[in-house]
């Protein structure tokens, strides 16, 4: 009965502290959004709905780090972190419609060329969905080492 | 195999930050880019030649340099055809600095006659396209394109070419005076020779007579061609050719039946 308790106690910790963890990371990556968003202050006002994008991105983007901090320690972390390279991957691709953006301004024409940031951030979000993949690999690895998956 | 793991998430991690930093520092100092358009402005060179000219003012307070600054402007008639083709091009404008471009695009009133001869005798309107294309941060490159309005005056608006007036001059010859009038709503000054002559109803020509002609730019102008004729040679069924030649452009045969 003692040890049901203290389990449950300590499942608890766990779970609080996870989330705490996730919660942090979140904020701590909304509050770095709000810093460099005060850098990207004048493209809103060229660019129609590109603030809506963006915040769209961030909050999915910190959905899936909070989920990623509660399921710390299981499989499904891993997951999270996959998902969340494949969402950036996915994302910037279809936000950047390719790399090339093109923005009428009353009677101007504005095209950025964004292909070159396009392929390094698709090879970086890459990279971390190898390093996720290879996470899960080991962290099944060392379970079952352990004795029992 | 936890290390080598973590190497790449640190790696990446760095990697993600510098391009997020670079980024954002590039979008940020775009804002301190100044660009100022003047007005495009079409003038005559010393060849007699159409000058359309646009000078762009670039102000780099940004924190990187630009390279591969280039302005093209595209000189357009109303149906879309390319008459001419100016291009300036800047290898580098370095944080900090002022320039000024100026974009040139010549052209002949020549060229514009071979697309369409209504040029002369009607106003128009030219397009003008213009491309400036830029390395912002020398990486990132952006192309802004415009496209103005060039009101076309025709050189000879509204030209009228009188019925020709016959006077007796001497006894072997008539004289033929024939009223020219024109409006200039072009932005050059015109000047330059009407040349006429005048063949007989056989197709031989039996006279002819020129006059200079001064229109400055929306002026009009009022003149006359004299021609001397043998009186035995006037028949009926007779012609007259006009010729007008100009440093601009030289434009005819007009023709003009006469009896």
């Amino acid at each position: 009965m003692v040890d049901e308790k203290n389990d449950f106690k300590t499942n608890l910790r766990k779970i609080v502290f996870r989330a705490l963890k996730g919660t942090i990371k979140g904020v701590l990556f909304y509050a770095l959004y709000l810093v460099l968003f005060r850098f990207l202050v004048p493209i809103p006002d060229i660019v129609p709905g590109f603030q809506q994008a963006i915040e769209t991105f961030v909050m999915i983007y910190v959905f899936l780090i909070i989920a990623d901090g509660l399921t710390s320690g299981t499989i499904f972390h891993h997951f999270f972190n996959a998902t969340r390279a494949l969402f950036v991957i996915g994302y910037l691709i279809f936000s950047l419609k390719g790399g090339i953006l093109g923005v009428p301004f009353q009677n101007v024409n504005l095209t950025v060329d964004l292909r070159l940031f396009l392929t390094i951030a698709i090879f970086l979000s890459f990279l971390g969905f190898a390093k996720s993949v290879l996470q899960a690999i080991n962290y099944l690895n060392e379970k079952s080492e352990r004795g029992g998956i | 195999m936890n290390v080598p793991i973590r190497m790449i998430g640190i790696a990446t991690t760095f990697l993600w930050i510098f391009l997020v930093a670079f980024l954002a520092s590039a979008v940020y100092s775009f804002k301190d880019l100044k660009f100022d358009f003047g007005l495009p402005q079409m003038s005559v060179t010393l060849d007699n030649k159409l000058l359309f000219s646009l000078n762009i003012n670039i102000v780099n307070n940004g924190y990187y340099s630009m390279d591969s600054f280039n302005v093209t402007t595209e000189i357009l008639d109303v149906d879309g055809f390319v008459v001419t083709r100016g291009l300036t091009f800047i290898p580098t404008i370095k944080k900090g600095e002022n320039t000024t471009i100026f974009n040139n695009a010549t052209f002949g009133v020549d060229d514009l006659l071979q697309i369409n001869r209504n040029y002369l005798f009607d106003d128009s309107e030219l397009r003008a396209a213009v491309y400036a294309g830029v390395r912002i941060a020398e990486l990132i490159p952006v192309e802004v394109s415009t496209n103005l309005s060039l009101p076309w005056g025709a050189p000879f608006y509204n030209l009228i070419m009188g019925q020709p007036e016959r006077v007796e001059f001497n006894e072997t010859h008539f004289r033929i005076a024939m009223a020219i009038s024109f409006e200039n709503h072009a932005f050059f000054n015109l000047t330059g020779n009407v040349q006429a002559q005048m063949y007989s109803g056989a197709g031989l020509r039996v006279g002819d007579g020129h006059t200079v002609i001064e229109a400055p730019q929306h002026s009009f102008y009022h003149g006359y061609v004299d021609i001397y004729v043998p009186k035995i040679e006037l028949t009926r069924g007779s012609r007259f050719e006009v010729y007008f030649l100009t440093p601009f452009f030289d434009y005819g045969p007009l023709v003009v039946p006469y009896g």
